[in-house]
């Protein structure tokens, strides 16, 4: 039993960090398509005059990939094995507050922007 | 009874080792096209998306992680905060389309149009253009250039080459027409006019 335990679990160990190398290198590649990831479109412009660089994405996409790594660090380091480590009571604030950034941003851009 | 659980053990092991190691493959050799995992429907790519996929991401390998950390392996229980962050991504991402979808432009599918730049250029003789092809529905395909009227040479990454001097007897000035077309989409293609000086 313990072969098969140890066989499972590096077979989905491989199977997710080959999954997610891979979903990371056709990212860094272009093959999966990025373009416009940073940038919103004003719906009121013309086509090919509506997109405008979006400072709002930016730091919801630092905030994202940020709090990816930093909640990985503290299941790699947590001291209490078998258990999800807490994370501050601050985050899910913080995270909710950057989302309603980007959420204001895009409908502004959607619904009010000239 | 003992070896028949371990059989089957083995067993789905196998296919489930298996099955991964297929689906990997597929993605890998762009069977499964995963081209437009983080796009919208009009062809930009979706940050509230993005985010989904990097959480995703981070619980899978999280959860992985946690219950190999303990023996014998059991599920463990997640923390409030832990949920509350993916509910408030879940849910930012639905008002996202929920924003996306109040407007027929953030729904409709973007053409599959190419855009050649620049449009059209002068040239010395002996001397090149580089020219550059944007496919908007799919940024980095490949495209095929030619020169389908005039003089010069084009080469497969674009760059406009003039002949060395004017054909002889020629005091018009001369043009060439650079043709770019979409490997992705047959049917699209778009024009470049270089007069060569």
């Amino acid at each position: 039993m313990p072969v098969l335990e140890l066989l499972m679990k590096y077979e989905i160990a491989i199977f997710l960090l080959v999954l997610a190398g891979l979903v990371a290198i056709k990212i860094l590649t272009g093959e999966i398509n990025t373009s416009g990831l940073l940038f919103g479109r004003i719906s009121a412009r013309k086509k090919g005059q509506d997109q405008y660089f979006s400072p709002e994405r930016v730091q919801l996409l630092l905030f994202s990939v940020g709090a990816g790594f930093y909640y990985l660090t503290l299941v790699l380091n947590n001291s209490n094995p078998g258990t999800f480590p807490d994370i501050p009571q601050t985050w899910p604030g913080l995270l909710g507050g950057s989302n309603a950034i980007y959420l204001g941003g895009k409908a502004y851009a959607r619904w009010l922007a000239k | 009874m003992e070896t028949l659980t371990l059989l089957a053990g083995y067993l789905v092991c196998g296919l489930v080792g298996i099955l991964g190691v297929f689906i990997l493959w597929k993605i890998a050799d762009g069977s499964i096209d995963l081209s437009r995992l983080i796009s919208e429907p009009n062809g930009d790519a979706s940050l509230s998306r993005f985010q989904f996929l990097v959480f995703t991401f981070v619980i899978a390998l999280s959860l992985f992680l946690v219950i190999v950390s303990v023996k014998p392996a059991t599920f463990p229980n997640i923390p409030g905060t832990v949920l509350s962050l993916l509910g408030i991504s879940g849910s930012s991402y639905l008002i996202s389309k929920g924003i996306q979808f109040s407007d027929p432009a953030g729904v409709a599918d973007r053409s599959t149009d190419i855009v050649i730049s620049p449009a059209t250029a002068i040239v010395r003789y002996g001397q090149s253009q580089q020219f550059k092809a944007e496919v908007p529905r799919k940024p980095g395909s490949t495209v095929k250039w030619q020169v389908i009227a005039g003089i010069g040479t084009v080469s497969a990454m674009g760059l406009y080459t003039a002949p060395a001097a004017s054909p002889a007897g020629t005091t018009q000035p001369q043009h060439a027409t650079i043709q770019v077309t979409s490997d992705e989409f047959p049917d699209a293609s778009d024009l470049a006019v270089v007069t060569l000086a």
